[in-house]
């Protein structure tokens, strides 16, 4: 028999329905899957597994029954201190939502992940805990913030795992770990429990190995069905903004999905979509104020210290007027969503950069990471819709490529409908494949 | 010192904060980074541009 976190989530839950699979086995075996591969990737920076368990003994019956999964470390649970990527206790033990659902759908927490310092980064590079590695080569980056999560599930050491996105932070460590991650409308997930006061830009989600165990995970999550429909005649439109100086592998395999599904498409223009990225800038820099130590700045590393006293001088009217983008965005996005189905866009410009030097490669020139990746995910963030990256390719590099795909709000069913879609029409060639230190 | 220093260092002095001279270089980077857009955000014709009164991302705009 493979290892059984080998098996998708669905066969987990359904093998253990069928008493085909033995819940203590499974969760034996997961602890020993991280204990074996997560050395060089920095994934989980935590495990409990006499509170495992204890979960397992006392999990509920539902859909996820006895199946382990992990959490970013910027949310409460019953026995750890959250520590939001720094060296502190950033909150008591305590219950959030995301850990409520996933225990009331039966499943059993295994293990906490590494993530970008207080999610202020799209790399995973800095963390107390040291940089996430990406499971396709642990020399680059996992991604960020929720990179640990999605390192940890393209490793297959979880099949599932619960990130949180502000700006970016599951689509985009999605896309470098080759997985699925799923951002669903604003409000979609219960927020109570999350350190982050990212108000009204934070979405959580899961992240998953194929658009079904999304489903699964992301119905859990969300507390509702997400029934399945028929997404070969969709209707999707191209922002050609977001198309422009990306790594020409990186276009290539994201346009060859899209072919391969088939779908119809449209040249479209997002209004305001120029001043987006300084308007998910401005939103992220200013919400996250409260929480940022001012108090202590001096303690942090240069470059946060200089972004943290860089977001303190940002005059208060750019807030305004990035306010008034986000209106201006959310009725294009009304209006087009009356015209087309989902939109398509590269989720990440480039490959996942190296840990040593994440600076991005683009035809334009080098370009810091967050204001590369930011630019294909702040729309979702700043008008509350929702977006999943779909695994659309393989560089050159031997790095994965992603493929977001952006719907209307509550639209995940169909988001979900047009990734399965994506897989088919590739063969799951991209969903299933391995990363080379594995096989 | 340039204008762009002078911003820096007063306006966080203002705040009970200093800067030394690498939080100046690596904010000098920022700025050339981000203010491009950040001066572009400050100078386009918002007239007409109403913020909705309703403001909810959980759902699609109503105004």
């Amino acid at each position: 028999m493979s290892h059984p976190q080998d098996l998708a989530l669905r066969d987990q839950a359904a093998g253990i329905a069928a008493g085909e699979l033995d819940p203590g086995e499974l969760l034996q075996a997961t602890l020993e899957r991280i204990a074996e591969r997560n050395g060089p990737l920095n994934a989980i920076v935590a495990t409990f597994p006499e509170d495992s368990e204890r979960m397992l003994a006392e999990a509920p019956q539902g859909p996820l029954h006895s199946v382990p999964f992990a959490v970013k470390d910027q949310f409460q649970i019953p026995f750890r201190a959250p520590r939001d990527g720094t060296h502190s206790e950033a909150a008591p033990p305590g219950d959030s939502g995301v850990f409520r659902r996933l225990r009331e759908a039966g499943a059993v927490l295994v293990g906490v992940t590494n993530m970008h310092y207080r999610g202020g980064g799209s790399t995973g590079v800095q963390s107390a805990y040291g940089p996430v590695g990406n499971p396709w080569n642990a020399e680059h980056v996992g991604g960020g913030s929720s990179g640990g999560s999605a390192s940890a599930v393209g490793a297959r050491m979880v099949a599932t795992a619960v990130g949180a996105d502000g700006g970016g932070s599951i689509r985009l460590p999605a896309a470098y770990c080759g997985v699925v991650g799923l951002k669903p409308t604003f409000g979609a997930v219960p927020v109570d429990g999350n350190l982050h006061g990212f108000y009204d830009l934070d979405a959580l989600g899961p992240f998953a190995r194929d658009a079904d165990d999304g489903r699964l995970a992301a119905e859990a999550l969300m507390g509702t069905e997400l029934p399945p429909g028929d997404a070969s005649n969709l209707r999707v439109g191209i922002p050609r903004f977001f198309w422009e100086d990306l790594d020409p592998d990186v276009e290539h395999g994201c346009k060859a999905a899209l072919g391969a599904a088939g779908w119809a498409t449209e040249d479209v223009a997002v209004e305001g979509q120029e001043h987006a990225r300084i308007a998910t800038a401005l939103n992220l820099a200013i919400q996250i104020m409260p929480e940022w130590p001012l108090d202590d700045v001096d303690e942090l590393d240069p470059v946060t210290r200089a972004y943290t006293k860089f977001s303190a001088l940002i005059p208060a009217a750019a807030l305004a007027r990035a306010h008034r983008v986000r209106s201006q965005l959310r009725r294009s996005l009304a209006e087009l969503f009356g015209r087309v189905d989902l939109l398509a866009v590269p989720t990440v410009p480039a490959p996942a950069p190296t840990i040593a030097d994440p600076t991005v490669h683009l035809p334009s020139g080098p370009h810091p990471p967050d204001r590369a990746n930011v630019r294909q995910t702040g729309l979702a963030n700043l008008t509350g819709v929702p977006g999943i990256n779909v695994p659309a390719g393989l560089h050159p590099s031997g790095l994965p490529v992603g493929l977001q795909l952006i719907g209307p709000w509550d639209g995940e069913a169909r988001l979900l409908d047009a990734a399965k879609h994506i897989e088919q029409a590739t063969s799951r060639e991209f969903v299933d494949a391995v990363p080379q230190a594995y096989l | 010192m340039d204008v762009f220093e002078q911003f820096a260092r007063a306006g966080l002095e203002w705040q009970g904060l200093s800067a030394d001279d690498t939080d100046v270089a690596v904010m000098r980077y920022i700025d050339e980074v981000f203010g491009p857009e950040l001066r572009a955000l400050m100078t386009v014709d918002m007239h007409g541009l109403w913020p909705e009164t309703d403001f909810d991302p959980s759902r699609a705009p109503s105004s």
